[in-house]
């Protein structure tokens, strides 16, 4: 005889309502910064902190890559740390704080208005942040198992607080003087916060759990990925350390170092979980994804470059420094998001589609709810444009960067054409 | 064939033939060959099939549609038993789980 158990309780993820309004702004974002993109592209390689530019910058940072982060990992926090998402209404509050703030913010910073308008919508960032902090730190306290994803992620959400707060003292600092220095001065604390600390971190904690998955590979190796959690915080923390005490430059090879070698680390462990895949065939969405490890390396070398320059002439080459900006948001967080989304959001429309259905009909595969050839134009587009762009401006060439942002639209309304086909996808089964 | 503890091994085998119509969405392979059913029991007096099975990852997002189908599918093969499936993680699921023939099919893919 055996015990009756009916344990199917552990399975529950968070819903697919919670999700996707994450994933549509994401989308409509990228569209949005691509537009943006396009008009002022002539204009984009003048200077990096040019209003337009901020608009952009924030359009790709938050309402893009954040927003789409936070949308896949509410969905993937239970695989991560073993446990249930602790609140829905928190995860909703999440969204709603961000989705009113990031458009207020950006508008701001195209029209250069950092008025109560800018700063209410950066305050309102910090409220969106702190519900997703407290929604993560109550949901791991529950789940009591513990894993070095979990941290990853846990300490890349309290730096992007710190991002967002260090951020709103900058709109402050325009009308009321809240820091010592101009706000230009902090620009570099603000945007290293922001890419190493919540991107970085976040990306390497995630994906160092999916890309194993996704490639059903052998490989694991906890110890690594420890020292990468290691070698991007203590980097970070001593990058905060010489920027706060103003300590020679020669120091920003430390953490640039450090940075760097934890990159490398990261590489091998996709690289080792790629040579260990039971499964040999690779998607075309994971291709796309491990693209982003590659172009990984980009940032770094022209980190270098502006490193070499600032203790040479104490200015960064300038068409180098905007690059690094560009090569971050378009190329390496841009193609992990066009890749993962495609491995995500299309189980996700399943779930809400034949969910009820499974085992009792003839259910389409998740794949075929999109269409593959438009996501291979996609990201042949993309690959081009990014190219290009690059190019455009290293070279400093107009005609190069209209050209190449014409490409990056494009590429974004056939990724926002398949999202759109996923989200409307109504089930063909009567 | 995989390593499943059943109280009927003629049954047992029978259920695992109609469970291999069940596919892990992301992976395309069925769940017999991915090694995820651990036991199948059957009692003819209370006419119910205890099925213990694992995922590949615990929160899997298509968990319950995982079960949902394996479920359906024991009804189907075995009309007039109520199937109960337990779902397990002890122990995890891992890649020495998978038959022969799933690792023919992953290499092939």
């Amino acid at each position: 005889m055996f015990s009756v158990a009916g344990n199917t309780g552990s399975t529950k993820t968070t819903s697919y309502k919670v999700v996707l309004p994450f994933y549509a702004y994401g989308a409509l974002s990228f569209l949005v910064a691509c537009f943006l993109l396009f008009f002022t592209a002539r204009t984009s390689g003048v200077h990096y902190f040019t209003p337009h530019n901020l608009a952009i910058v924030h359009t790709m940072a938050l309402g893009w890559g954040t927003m789409m982060i936070l949308g896949a990992s509410h969905q993937l926090v239970p695989v991560m740390i073993e446990g249930k998402l602790h609140s829905e209404t928190l995860a909703y509050l999440s969204f709603a704080f961000a989705a009113v703030g990031i458009p207020v913010l950006v508008y701001g910073f195209y029209f250069f208005d950092m008025g109560p308008y800018t700063q209410w919508a950066g305050l309102l960032l910090v409220l969106a942040f702190l519900c997703y902090l407290i929604n993560l730190a109550v949901s791991m306290v529950k789940s009591k198992h513990e894993n070095v994803h979990a941290y990853f992620v846990f300490t890349a959400v309290l730096w992007l607080l710190t991002t967002a707060i260090v951020g709103v003292l900058m709109v402050y600092n325009f009308s009321y003087h809240v820091l010592p220095k101009n706000s230009l001065d902090y620009l570099p604390l603000h945007a290293h916060l922001g890419i190493v600390g919540w991107f970085l971190l976040l990306i390497m904690g995630i994906g160092s759990r999916l890309i194993p998955m996704f490639l059903i590979s052998k490989y694991s190796n906890n110890r690594q990925l420890w020292w990468i959690y290691g070698l991007v915080n203590g980097g970070l923390l001593f990058f905060v350390f010489i920027f706060l005490f103003a300590l020679s430059r020669v120091f920003l090879f430390i953490p640039v170092i450090a940075i760097g070698l934890s990159i490398a680390l990261f590489g091998n462990f996709c690289y080792k979980s790629y040579k260990a895949r039971i499964r040999k065939k690779v998607d075309e969405q994971m291709k796309v994804s491990l693209l982003s490890v590659l172009i990984m390396c980009l940032p770094i070398l022209f980190l270098i470059i502006i490193v070499i320059g600032l203790m040479t002439t104490h200015y960064g080459n300038l068409n180098v420094v905007i690059s690094y900006g560009f090569v971050i948001f378009f190329g390496w967080i841009t193609s992990i998001i066009l890749g993962m989304t495609f491995k995500t959001l299309p189980f996700i429309i399943w779930n809400r589609t034949y969910h009820h259905l499974a085992g009792k009909a003839k259910t389409p595969n998740p794949k075929d709810l999109f269409s593959e050839p438009v996501f291979k134009w996609m990201a042949l587009v993309y690959v081009l444009g990014f190219v290009l762009f690059t190019a455009g401006i290293l070279l400093g060439v107009p005609f190069i960067l209209q050209a190449a942002s014409a490409l990056l639209l494009l590429s974004s309304l056939l990724y926002n054409w398949n999202v759109l086909t996923l989200f409307m996808h109504k089930s063909q089964i009567k | 064939m995989t390593n499943v503890i059943s109280n009927n091994n003629i049954k047992c085998t029978i259920a695992l033939a109609g469970l291999q119509d069940v596919l892990d969405p992301e992976i395309g392979l069925n769940i017999v060959d991915l090694g995820l059913v651990y036991q199948i029991d059957f009692d003819e007096e209370g006419k119910s099939i205890f099925c213990s099975m694992t995922l590949t990852t615990q929160f899997c997002p298509m968990g319950e549609s995982i079960t949902s189908a394996a479920k359906e599918s024991l009804k189907l093969t075995f009309p007039g038993y109520e199937p109960v499936i337990e779902l397990t993680f002890d122990p995890p699921w891992n890649h020495e789980m998978i038959s022969e023939e799933g690792r023919i099919f992953l290499n092939e893919r």
